[in-house]
């Protein structure tokens, strides 16, 4: 009976690890959502410590990093339509966010690898891109309400 | 003078020259607004000559007065009206690449769509369509040039241009859809996009994708090769239309004997 205990209080959260995204930080706005996910790809949230591995339709939150191995990709599809192709070994980090209202705006920091985005209303969406050597903007510069 | 240039001098003069005191707050929507009016001088600089262009033009004749007398927020908002004109005008997406490469320096390229602004060290350059630009770590952007690598776009071999294909039932709508084309040297794998009733994005290593089943309708398919650094290349778009396939035979009778 004491070596089931442990099995019994350890059997949800392994279930939740293999089967459901990561869970997501609490009371936040979702500023991204993983999709068309290949090879192995995962997500440390802002407020854990642990790489946990991700399924098509996690969301991510502000300071949420995602990491994609060899042979991996996913698409980040911010709710402003831009979309963002992230390619195999690639690290990056979902930016804070302090867009107007209204404003769409999607900020993502890549510390290493390569994202291919794609904005299908620049006139009306934006992106920013940091690096460790520069910040890439595209789309409107700036939204007059 | 390329505009590229403009910018990177403008935003290079609002960091060195004296201005009259406009305090912390002041300081950032002059910055705004001269960023403003960078982006919408490169545009202009870009975009085909017609009605558009000239009130753009006119708006950013405005915004550079308005700037010269201090009247920064206005200075911004007509400048930006510009910029947004011209972007509706031409109704393009934006497509750019991002890549950091092991040594820390970014590479920039941008496929299609209106200028992407790179900033570094306190200077920025517009990067237009067909060009790419290298910023290493600690250094200002450099000049953009011609984008390099696979330039052409591959070469579509099925299904035919404008074909109705005919197609079974199968999970999904109607299938199997075959996508084929002529392998690209040096890419590394390949993007199909679908757009039409399923707007769906697939990766794959080979020249070729089996979609097991589409909903019915027309779509356009595009593929874009994936380059050494994992950018993609210039696309390569074509039209299908997916029909259910099952023949009926109707077979009436006939007076003749």
């Amino acid at each position: 009976m004491a070596l089931c205990l442990p099995l019994l209080v350890c059997a949800p959260a392994c279930r939740r690890d293999a089967q459901a995204p990561p869970a997501p930080a609490p009371k936040q706005s979702v500023r991204a959502t993983l999709a068309r996910m290949k090879g192995a790809v995962s997500v440390k949230r802002a407020t854990g410590d642990e790489w946990q591995a991700a399924v098509d339709g996690t969301a991510l939150y502000d300071d949420d990093k995602l990491r994609t191995e060899r042979g991996g990709s996913a698409e980040l599809h911010f709710p402003s339509g831009t979309v963002v192709v992230v390619s195999e070994d690639t690290l990056l980090g979902i930016a804070e966010t302090r867009a107007a209202p209204g404003r769409p705006q999607a900020d993502v920091t890549v510390l290493r690898g390569a994202v291919d985005a794609t904005l299908d209303r620049p006139a009306n969406q934006s992106l920013t891109v940091g690096t460790p050597a520069a910040t890439v903007r595209a789309g409107r510069e700036i939204v007059f309400q | 003078m390329s505009h590229a240039l403009l910018i990177v001098l403008a935003l290079h003069a609002s960091a060195t020259t004296a201005s009259p005191a406009p305090g912390e707050a002041g300081g950032r929507e002059r910055a705004r607004a001269v960023a403003a009016i960078g982006s919408a001088r490169s545009a202009i600089g870009q975009a085909p000559a017609g009605s558009a262009r000239t009130e753009a033009e006119a708006r950013l004749a405005d915004a550079e007065s308005l700037l010269a007398r201090a009247r920064y927020a206005e200075a911004a908002a007509q400048a930006d009206g510009a910029w947004k004109l011209l972007a509706e005008a031409r109704g393009e997406r934006s497509h750019f690449a991002v890549a950091v490469e092991p040594d820390g320096r970014t590479r920039v390229a941008v496929r299609e769509g209106v200028p992407v602004r790179v900033e570094a060290q306190g200077r920025t350059r517009a990067v237009r369509a067909g060009e790419s630009l290298t910023v290493a770590r600690g250094e200002s952007p450099g000049t953009p040039q011609p984008e390099t690598g696979p330039a052409e776009p591959p070469i579509l071999i099925s299904p035919e241009p404008g074909l109705k294909l005919a197609l079974e039932p199968a999970p999904g709508g109607l299938g199997p859809v075959r996508f084929a084309w002529k392998p690209v040297p040096d890419a590394s794998g390949y993007v199909l996009e679908l757009a039409g009733p399923r707007k769906q994005t697939f990766r794959t290593t080979q020249p070729v994708m089996t979609v097991p089943g589409l909903p019915a309708g027309k779509y356009r398919w595009t593929v874009r090769a994936v380059q050494g650094d994992g950018t993609l290349g210039p696309p390569a778009t074509r039209a299908v239309q997916l029909v259910p396939g099952r023949i009926k035979l109707e077979v009436k009778e006939t007076p003749w004997q």
